[in-house]
Parts: C-alpha cells; structure tokens; sequence
C-alpha cells in the first residue's frame, strides 16, 4: 500500500506538472479545434469524390482533430523532464527510497490521464460543431482508453530524447515527427482513394490504423477488429518508444 | 532563531523499508570513506584514493577550490554517484548494497535549490514525505512544523515559483529535513543568499547539529566553516591534502582559515576542469 501510494503521489504531481501553468493548456485545446474547424471547412467538397463514403467532411476529420490532441497534449512531457533533470529536481526524486522506475511510470500515466481528458474535451466540442459520435459509454471508454496508450507512446519519443540528450531545445524539435507521423495518414482521404508511394507510406504508418479505430467508433459505435487492430498497434507504437525511453533512463541513471 | 526541539530530539527515520533506531547506533562513524577514487567515463579522475571518517553528531567540513572533487565526493557519499573505487559506509549502511537504507538515512542540500517551481511549498514537502515512506498524518505534521520554522507558513500554499532565492532555499532545507535525516549532506547551503539569509541558516544548522545530526558541509565561504565546523578537510586535485580543527589549521597557517586555504591550495584562480565539461554529472558514469 505504500508502494502505491508513493506511485500516486508521483502521478499527482505528474498531473500537476502536466497541466500548470494552467495559460499553458489553451494552445493543446485550441490547436486541435484550430485544425479540426479549418480543414473540415476547407476540404467539404471531397465528400463528392467517388468512393467517399462520408456525407460530411467534418464527420470524417473530427478523429484527426482527436488524435492531434492527443499529440499536441502529450507532447511536451519531454520537455518537463529535462526541465526536472536540469533543475535537479530529479536528482532530488533519485534520493528519495523509491524504485526508480516509479518515476517514469507515474509521469507516463499521468500524460495518459491529461490527453485522454483533453480529449473527451475536444469531443464534446467537435460534437457541439455537429460531428456525431454513435459509440456510446462503451465508444468513449474505447476512444479514451486509444487516447490514454497513444498519449504514452508518444510521450515515449520526447522521453527519450529527454534522458539521451537532456537538452531542451533537441526535445523541442522533437515536435517535427508528428507532421510524417500525423500527415502521412488517411487524415485528409480514405486509403481507397489514395495512390501510389504515399499511399503504401500511409499503409506503413502505425498512426493510421490508430486513427481508423477512432474513426470506426465515431462513425459506427462497432467494437470491431478495424477497432482493436487500431489498440494492437497503438500498444505496439507504445512498447517500442516507451523501451527506447526506457533504456535511456537506464543508462543516464545506472551508476557506472 | 532556535528549532523546535520536538522535531529534533530524536531521529526515527520515518521509511517504513529502512526504519533505523539511531539509539542503538551510539559510537558508530556516520561516514567512513576508505580509499575512494572516482573516474569519470572520459577518464577525468575526480577523486583519487581518498579516506576519512566523520564521527556521529559531528560537524564536518569538507573544503577545496572549483574542480576539487567535494561535489563528486558528496554525490558519491549520497548514492547519485557509483564510485570508481573504494568501501563507503554511510550511517553503518554499505554503499551499493544498501543504497535504499542510506537514502533513508540522509539529507541532501544540493548546490542549487531542488524544488517543484510549480507546485506550493505544501504540494512540495507532502510528495517528499511521501516517497520517504511517512504517513498522510506524520508528512502534514511535519510539514506544518518545518514551514512554521522556517517562516514559509503564510505562503504555503504559493507556487515556489514566486519565492525569493532565500525562501527558496529554506523550503530546500525544509525538504531535506521531512525524513529527520541522520546525516545531512550541504553543498555550498548558502551560495547565493546575503548576510542575514546566511546568518538564519547556519543558526538553524547549528541546531540541528547540537541535537545530534552529523553535518557534512561543502563551502567556499572560510567564514561559515570557521563557524559551524568541527574539523575540516581540504581537498585539492581529488586528494585530501589536511584533516584537522580550524584552530589547529589556523594555528599552523597562522592566519585566518583563508590564508589556510590559500596556503594548501596555491594562489591561481581555479576554475572546473574543463576536459570534465563533456561528462553531463546527471549521467552516473
């Protein structure tokens, strides 16, 4: 019970950390609203395409408007911990009589816990622009719990670079995966109507699987396999950066 | 300004893992340091074959110019560090083995102040005294003490963030001081705070210290050591040059425990090295 209490008070100040200054948040609810109402906007007439089989853009983009609150929200973990490195606030937790690897799980949950909350933020809004959502408590539950995995995977890259370089301004940078990441994706067409080395990009990029699983729920409220192929790889993206992340924090604090 | 009795009289280390009757523990040395040499991973030796002891209750100073090695050593001694060499025992707990009972045993006023900018002094202490293993109740007593004691009470509850340098570095101190170490670690305490800050902490340090928690100081201040310790080291190069009383080393010098200073480590102006420059000190190589 102490263990777990230590690891939920770590979470908490995680949280906390993740969410102050609270001015710090707007840009995390605008930017998701911002892409969501412009290109839902600009991009309607593609529903007239042949093989489109959305009669609303807005109803086709709003998961792309999910997914990227999840990137805006969980992007800046590694940010907050080189600043805890840099501060010595890290040195200061290493102290303590804790597993070390308290640390890295509470903050990770916590980035889970904030994106999958800012994310049923942001559905709620997309809905009051007039996106429907036929999932049901069961859909929201599978849309968080997509926001919460994916939220840690991608946490996992800034982290990494957090613990290898320390340096803010390289985890900064780290912001330029999520334009071939979230782009190189059926964001903007279906795969149907996509052609040639992007589309065979599209088909290699975990994202859109992640993406076409929120957009199943949303579109159809079905639990389907498009659903949990779409959780499968958004686990697998999240084994791959959070092991990588998780070296790194081994070998910046394995005393050699 | 005197520290509450109540909270220093005795020293029961509230870590349910690592729980230490210090009674029983009378006449043991709180540091023994047995030929300690610390090579950085771009061979840059630190520290090179160092031995001394510091005995319980004691007040010990730990003195050298920049790049010395006292920062080493001192991470070294509170477990941030692997050492290179040598056998370390902290408060009867080998280092290594028993690193997680050190951890409960210690106190550690890092060079610069360690605190959560964004959280209140509250939030800050209630998370330590947490991952030291205390109750909700023993950390909200505590923390209650230590900011009425420090004079942080009435900000309790603002982010540190807004704090002054010395409110900063008091709520530091109040942080090390959650668990009731045994055996306090001070890197340079009071670099950064002006006369009066300074005079408040050593005043509380030397409480702490009368009621029986050994010190270990690292100072560019001669003045502080002058004041506060019991006996001092001096080290150069990675290597004690003396151990002895400030009086015994003024005596020797016969000048001020400056003119000592100078006197076993040259007049040049030192700065770090700066072939260690490449090895980031987060990274336990």
């Amino acid at each position: 019970m102490t263990e777990f209490s230590k690891i939920k008070y770590l979470f908490f100040r995680g949280f906390k950390q993740a969410t102050r200054p609270y001015a710090a948040l707007a840009p995390e609810l605008i930017i998701p609203l911002f892409f969501f109402l412009i290109n839902s906007s600009a991009f309607q007439r593609l529903v007239d395409l042949p093989g489109f089989e959305y009669t609303t853009y807005l109803q086709f983009y709003a998961p792309v408007g999910l997914l990227t609150a999840i990137f805006v929200s969980s992007g800046s973990t590694g940010l907050e911990v080189v600043t805890d490195i840099s501060t010595g606030y890290m040195d200061r937790l290493f102290l303590a009589p804790i597993k070390r690897w308290y640390i890295v799980f509470a903050k990770l949950a916590a980035v889970g816990l904030k994106s999958a909350t800012l994310t049923s933020i942001m559905l709620i809004m997309f809905m009051l622009f007039g996106a429907q959502f036929n999932g049901g408590i069961i859909g929201l539950l599978f849309i968080l719990l997509f926001a919460f995995i994916f939220a840690m995977a991608w946490a996992g890259i800034g982290l990494s670079l957090a613990f290898i370089t320390k340096n803010p301004r390289v985890v900064q940078s780290a912001f330029i995966f999520f334009f071939p990441f979230s782009f190189i994706t059926t964001a903007q067409l279906p795969l149907e109507l996509l052609e040639g080395w992007y589309k065979i990009a599209v088909q290699l990029n975990p994202v859109t699987y992640i993406l076409e699983g929120m957009r199943a729920i949303l579109a159809t409220g079905e639990i389907g396999q498009t659903v949990f192929v779409g959780l499968l790889v958004a686990s697998g993206f999240a084994v791959i950066t959070l092991s990588v992340a998780t070296y790194a924090f081994r070998k910046s604090i394995v005393k050699q | 300004m005197k520290l509450d009795d109540r909270l220093l009289k005795t020293h029961p280390c509230p870590c349910t893992s690592t729980r230490v009757n210090y009674n029983d523990r009378m006449g043991v040395q709180a540091i023994e340091v047995k030929n300690l040499t610390k090579v950085y991973s771009n061979d840059f030796k630190a520290v090179d074959d160092i031995s001394f002891a510091v005995n319980e209750g004691e007040f010990f100073g730990f003195l050298g110019p920049n790049g010395a090695g006292k920062s080493t050593t001192m991470r070294v001694l509170s477990t941030l560090l692997k050492p290179t060499a040598g056998e370390i025992t902290i408060a009867g707990f080998k280092l290594g083995p028993q690193d997680d009972e050190i951890r409960g045993s210690i106190g550690f006023a890092m060079q610069g102040v360690t605190l959560d900018d964004m959280a209140s002094a509250w939030e800050n202490l209630l998370l330590i005294g947490n991952l030291y293993g205390m109750t909700k109740q023993e950390t909200q007593s505590r923390a209650g003490e230590l900011l009425n004691i420090l004079n942080l009470e009435k900000v309790a509850d603002s982010w540190v963030k807004n704090y002054s340098g010395g409110m900063k570095r008091r709520l530091d101190l109040a942080a090390v001081l959650m668990h009731h170490p045994h055996i306090l670690f001070l890197d340079e305490p009071t670099e950064g705070l002006d006369p009066a800050a300074r005079r408040v902490i050593w005043d509380y340090l030397r409480d702490l210290n009368k009621q029986g928690t050994t010190m270990f100081l690292t100072t560019h201040f001669m003045q502080e050591a002058d004041e506060l310790c019991e006996r001092l080291s001096i080290i150069d190069n990675g290597k004690i040059i003396i151990t002895d009383t400030p009086a015994n080393l003024k005596k020797e010098a016969d000048g001020s425990l400056d003119d000592v200073f100078i006197h076993f480590t040259g007049h040049g102006i030192r700065d770090e090295d700066v072939s260690n420059k490449g090895v980031d000190p987060y990274v336990r190589s």
